[in-house]
């Protein structure tokens, strides 16, 4: 063979291969899985990869959504990096920076003419987003503001519809120069970490996302994912339990921000608790005592068994619609919201609007249902207790995230000696404190 | 005897054994070629699934690369091709300068060649605008509001370009219909001509002298065609090599699922272009963009009659009859991948 024909005949053999490379590589081509949601009508791939990933909610069926509505992206590319180039807020459409974009529209989460269907506005002016007590107390107690009403805010917000008489018109964002005093600047750089747009501290107990999702979407205290979507890491911890919003909030979920350490003022840093638990064999009751409040603190039986949700109302955590200087402002539900008074029975109320929130919030739990007809507790604000239903003798509690029926006790006709003006839960606590069993 | 058809016209019964050696031309022309011709076979299926419009142009790119079987390979296959045909013919110009072979008689083949490379830049950029992304809308705008820049007709010229005073649906036609029509059509003549202007001009650029006392070594047809069979094969195996393990680039689509504009990555002109891009960094854009990369191309094409007008040293490697020729063309080299690689790294 002259020199040219070996050379044909080896580089004619490397083609040949080389071209069998390329039927190797469409071979091995996922099948693609599309899926036409009827709300865009506009085709995604996404479920090529994601095939057998949890529907986020009933509510937001897989069908009718998709993904690209709520996550953006590009959602035709099968290329993982393309395709999640542009989703918004990375993972987590819900991150406060891009809710409007992803959840508003008067639609859906924002828009609406009164407050209270408003969601994404009463989230964005809620202390829980703002911070503005922290900041206003810090500012104020280190020389930084004349009084401790709030001025500033983690991002500037304003609200032309106040309805209370703390509700504040604006707030600026809080950024101090460096002629702010040096606490205050050191608050500002190095305690910024409790508040819906902070990024989770990126330990066991404290893994959560930022925004809707830092409440609505799960995460266990080891950040491990629990679902099936074959491509989200199952070893890799900061992701959710699973794909999943959810109403039934458990204890442990707002325990990544609250209860896990304290700010020390004189360091301006976090410090954080030393007495949880690693990995171990406690049962759920035992976890639930050491972990659920700090050690220093004073609680009912009924606070250690039932979960935050179970009393702390929308208006409470999402709040009011109004910016306020202080969580308090908003913070209303007491004992006797449930239990009454000496002299009264607690507030009930029968529902006969099949579009009552109760109704509503109820079909969005798992764990509790309200028909028309029902009697649920109401409260000074407005609001309703549907998993709390007055059966026309004994008032019944099904908890928001297990299910446990409980009956409460009434005060009425009971020999508590409780003063008709002290009904805050610190006086209860005198007589009803529970001490717990694991040290 | 019959009349010899285009093949035999372009491979003589016999050719001048140093000249026909690859290790002279390096088979850059016919390896552009081969280029050319694979860009037309993967080109022409790719327009069966791509829609020219501002709202499915990036969806359909998609459908083409992440759904239809093999359409990735088929549009990696076009974009390595590109990438490769605008080196080999870059190439085969440094070959051309360096060797002499631009001498009298072949100044008007050195101008189609030169044409035909510049044709082929706006056949890459055109291209590159079809993708219709973050990235490639940028160099869009960059591109064309530098047509704005030209003296006199530049607003003539913007709107040629554009159609409108806009970027719009109708920009993006234009450009699919240069790029699958008014250029491609034009450089397939050209290369015709081109092809047809060596045999024209002696047959390629060999040492007069030896041909003339006819003790020249030379070599059969048959020799000169096995020859190109191996360096196609070669080429075609880098090209698929590159296809399979490399993606053709894209970036997030501008329209209906765009992000906002202001995310455009920072490189927006395609790699070609990097060194203009470089280049208007640093001086004003009817500097930049205009009158340096025009006279990079006047100096180009004037180079048989300005720089060496010659006829000493063709088929001599640098020979010192065309040192002026030889210094500009190095000079414009480098200065060009230096700029390129000084914006690549930005």
């Amino acid at each position: 063979m002259s020199g040219n024909q070996k050379a044909t005949a080896v580089l004619g053999l490397a083609f040949l291969l080389i071209v069998l490379g390329a039927v190797v590589r469409q071979a091995r081509q996922p099948a693609v899985v599309q899926l036409t949601p009827t709300l865009t009508g506009q085709p995604e791939l996404c479920l090529t990869c994601h095939e057998g990933i949890e529907e986020i909610s009933a509510a937001h069926s897989i069908e009718a959504f998709g993904c690209v509505l709520c996550h953006g992206g590009d959602g035709l590319a099968l290329d993982a990096d393309l395709a999640h180039a542009t989703m918004r807020g990375g993972r987590n459409p819900s991150d406060l920076a891009v809710v409007e974009e992803s959840c508003g529209g008067s639609a859906c989460h924002s828009g609406a003419a009164e407050d209270s269907g408003d969601h994404i506005h009463r989230v964005l002016t809620s202390v829980q987003a703002t911070y503005a007590g922290a900041i206003a107390q810090v500012n104020f107690a280190f020389g930084g503001q004349a009084d401790a009403t709030a001025v500033f805010g983690i991002t500037a917000v304003t609200d032309n519809n106040i309805t209370t008489d703390t509700g504040l018109a604006a707030l600026a964002a809080f950024h101090p120069g460096s002629d702010a005093p040096g606490p205050v600047q050191a608050f500002s750089s190095d305690c910024l970490l409790c508040h819906l747009s902070a990024a989770a501290i990126e330990a066991p107990y404290y893994y959560r996302a930022t925004g809707c999702a830092a409440c609505h979407v799960v995460y266990e205290n080891d950040g491990l994912y629990r679902g099936s979507d074959p491509t989200t890491p199952k070893d890799e911890a900061g992701y959710g339990r699973s794909h999943q919003f959810t109403t039934a909030i458990p204890y442990y979920q707002c325990n990544h921000c609250h209860n896990r350490g304290n700010y020390s003022l004189r360091q301006m840093s976090f410090l954080e608790r030393d007495d949880l638990p690693g990995a171990s064999s406690l049962s759920a009751q035992e976890q639930r005592e050491l972990e659920y409040y700090q050690p220093i603190s004073q609680f009912t039986l009924c606070e250690w068994e039932l979960d935050c949700v179970d009393c702390h109302t929308n208006g409470e955590v999402m709040g009011n619609g109004d910016i306020h200087s202080h969580q308090q402002d908003v913070q209303y539900v007491q004992c006797q919201t449930c239990h009454g008074t000496l002299t009264e029975m607690p507030l009930l109320e029968t529902i006969t609007d099949p579009a009552h929130p109760a109704i509503i919030s109820a079909d969005l739990n798992p764990n509790y249902s309200v028909e028309l007809g029902d009697t649920v507790i109401a409260t000074t604000q407005g609001e309703t207790f549907g998993w709390v239903q007055w059966d026309g003798e004994r008032l019944v509690e099904t908890g928001k995230v297990d299910g446990r029926l409980y009956e409460v006790p009434l005060v009425l006709g009971s020999g508590c000696q409780q003063k008709p003006d002290e009904q805050e839960s610190a006086y209860c606590h005198e007589c009803h404190t529970y001490e717990r069993t694991v040290k | 005897m019959a009349r010899p058809n285009f093949f035999e016209h372009l491979h003589p019964p016999t050719i001048p054994a140093r000249e026909a050696r690859f290790g002279y031309t390096f088979g850059l022309g016919g390896m552009s070629l081969l280029l050319f011709l694979s860009l037309i076979v993967t080109g022409v299926p790719l327009m069966f699934g791509y829609v020219p419009t501002a709202v499915s142009a990036a969806e359909s790119i998609r459908v083409i690369t992440y759904v239809a079987p093999f359409g990735w390979l088929l549009r990696n296959l076009h974009y390595w091709a590109a990438v490769l045909l605008l080196l080999t013919a870059s190439l085969h110009l440094l070959r051309v300068v360096f060797s002499g072979s631009y001498k009298k008689p072949r100044q008007f083949n050195w101008l189609l060649g030169l044409s035909i490379l510049l044709l082929s830049l706006l056949l890459s950029f055109s291209g590159y605008v079809l993708r219709w992304d973050v990235d490639t809308y940028g160099a869009l705008t960059v591109g064309t509001h530098i047509t704005q820049q030209v003296p006199l007709i530049g607003n003539w010229l913007y709107r040629l370009l554009v159609g409108g005073p806009n970027i719009t649906d109708t920009t993006l036609v234009r450009f699919y219909t240069w790029h699958t029509l008014g250029l491609v059509v034009p450089v397939l003549l050209l290369i015709g001509w081109h092809a047809f202007r060596v045999r024209r001009d002696g047959g390629i650029g060999h040492r007069e002298a030896e041909a003339v006392s006819g003790k020249t070594p030379r070599l059969a047809r048959r020799e000169l065609v096995q020859r190109e069979g191996v360096a196609a094969l070669a080429i075609l195996c880098v090209l698929f090599l590159l296809s399979i393990f490399w993606d053709a680039p894209l970036a997030a689509p501008v329209g209906r699922f765009a992000g906002p504009l202001a995310e455009t990555s920072h490189i927006a002109a395609p790699w070609f272009f990097l060194w203009i891009q470089a280049l208007l960094r640093l001086w004003p854009p009817l500097w930049a963009g205009v009158f340096i990369p025009l006279g990079v191309v006047l100096l180009l094409a004037l180079l048989p009659w300005v720089l060496d007008r010659r006829e000493e040293g063709t088929a001599v490697w640098f020979h010192p009859s065309g040192r002026w020729a030889q210094v500009v063309v190095g000079a414009i080299t480098v200065g060009i991948i230096l700029l390129t690689i000084v914006e690549w790294r930005q």
